[in-house]
């Protein structure tokens, strides 16, 4: 009787915890796929099986969200890689379509660093973030995202440098700690 | 902080007097907080003119700029997506089959961790039928070969022997594992009379010898056999068997290896 309380307790966290992981990255994580594989199906499948590993390592989940989606983001990208690989007996099979770059940089280290730098962008005050967001990820000029932003354009570029410098403090104290998660 | 929205203004120029010449060494506008924005790439022209005059001529800045570079770099190796918040547009068929695949992989370790018991059950009796069968064998007379444990798989270089005396009837089974340049020896020793005093050797190919323990055979040690560990200062490639002598030095079992 317990055993069964527990095992129902324990498919409704399995539940919960994949609910939330898909609410909260499935976006990213379905966009990334389908950029890497060019496939809208294909990437359908790399998310699943993203989420499966996740659900099977609840232990790497445990850090502040920004770590947590790049340790999915880095999983998929192995996933998509694997297969490839895969593939790659049949190299024809591959395909690509124009505007489908193949996987590049699969350095393990920039994997990593790209997982400090969520975790660290996700550590600065909000105000720092939106500002890197935008001119750096919205490729927004100062004047724009000063518009954006409902700041003059100094204290955009002032921002922008102290936002750059926290994003670095956090990054070089981040850096040592997590290499060798992202396995 | 939040107010001044006008798109037009453009930007404070509190820079005082412009400086122009490149190899200037005069005063530039020590301004470190502009710098942020040049590595982003969203300076004016007039603007990155005056930062790199100023760079040409400040190590302080310049070692500023080096560390805002690498987080530029690392920033670069964000993929866009990773910004993308919420769920994935166009329903949740995608998190249906993944809890469908969660359910039945659950199901699946419930059903491996029932077997996982069963085997537990089956190597208690395994152990138990097997500590029988031990005792069965020691006390048999006629022993031919020492039940030890197996060893979990050895390193490389491992050198393995068994032998039993013919005269004296004592057995003994070795393993010699090569060290940096010299060995370590587990020997099992059965069928030598309690009380008896042995010592353990190592043979080198020239016939020198190391004594690499010693011990005093005890009534559990005659029945079951004696289990010890040993090392001598033989290089590896040179042993050539592991021998049990009493004190006196008379032999009592060789093992070739």
């Amino acid at each position: 009787m317990a055993a069964l309380w527990s095992r129902k307790r324990e498919a409704a966290a399995d539940e919960a915890l994949i609910r939330s992981l898909y609410e909260e990255h499935g976006r990213a994580l379905l966009a990334y796929a389908t950029r890497l594989t060019g496939d809208r199906a294909a990437a359908e499948d790399v998310v699943q099986e993203t989420l499966v590993r996740a659900w099977r390592h609840p232990d790497a989940l445990v850090n502040g969200k920004g770590s947590v989606r790049g340790w999915l983001l880095t999983v998929a990208r192995n996933i998509v890689t694997d297969r490839i690989r895969a593939k790659a007996a049949r190299p024809q099979e591959v395909a690509e379509t124009p505007t489908t770059p193949p996987v590049q940089r699969d350095h393990a280290d920039s994997v990593v660093d790209s997982m400090v730098v969520l975790e660290a962008m996700d550590r600065l005050s909000s105000d720092h973030r939106d500002v890197l967001m935008e001119i750096y990820f919205r490729g927004r000029s100062v004047t724009e995202a000063a518009e954006a932003l409902g700041v003059p354009p100094g204290t955009v570029k002032s921002r922008s440098h102290y936002a750059l410098r926290a994003l670095r403090e956090t990054f070089v104290g981040q850096q040592v700690a997590l290499k060798g998660v992202a396995g | 902080m939040t107010t001044n929205h006008g798109p037009t203004n453009h930007g404070p120029t509190n820079h005082g007097p412009t400086n122009h010449g490149p190899t200037n060494h005069g005063p530039t506008n020590h301004d470190p907080q502009l710098l942020g924005a040049y590595v982003l790439g969203v300076l004016d022209e007039r603007e990155v003119r005056a930062v790199e005059d100023h760079l040409a001529s400040c190590a302080r800045c310049r070692a500023e700029l080096a560390e805002l570079r690498v987080m530029e770099d690392a920033m670069g190796d964000v993929p866009a997506e990773a910004l993308l918040d919420g769920p994935p547009e166009g329903g949740d068929l995608l998190l249906q089959r993944t809890l469908r695949q969660v359910r039945s992989e659950r199901a699946g370790q419930v059903r491996r961790r029932q077997v996982g018991i069963g085997l537990v059950a089956a190597a208690v009796v395994a152990v138990v039928l097997g500590g029988g069968f031990a005792v069965g064998r020691g006390t048999a007379p006629d022993v031919s070969a020492v039940q030890t444990s197996t060893p979990p798989a050895p390193p490389a270089g491992t050198m393995l022997g068994s032998a039993t005396d013919p005269e004296t009837g004592a057995r003994m089974t070795v393993q010699v594992k090569p060290a940096a340049g010299w060995v370590r020896v587990n020997a099992s020793v059965a069928g030598i009379a309690q009380n008896e005093k042995c010592k353990l050797f190592v043979v080198a190919k020239d016939g020198s010898r190391q004594e690499a323990g010693s011990w005093l055979v005890s009534a559990t040690g005659e029945q079951d056999g004696t289990n010890l560990d040993g090392s001598a200062l033989i290089a590896p490639g040179d042993v050539a068997a592991i021998e049990v002598r009493n004190f006196e030095g008379e032999q009592i079992v060789t093992v070739p290896v």
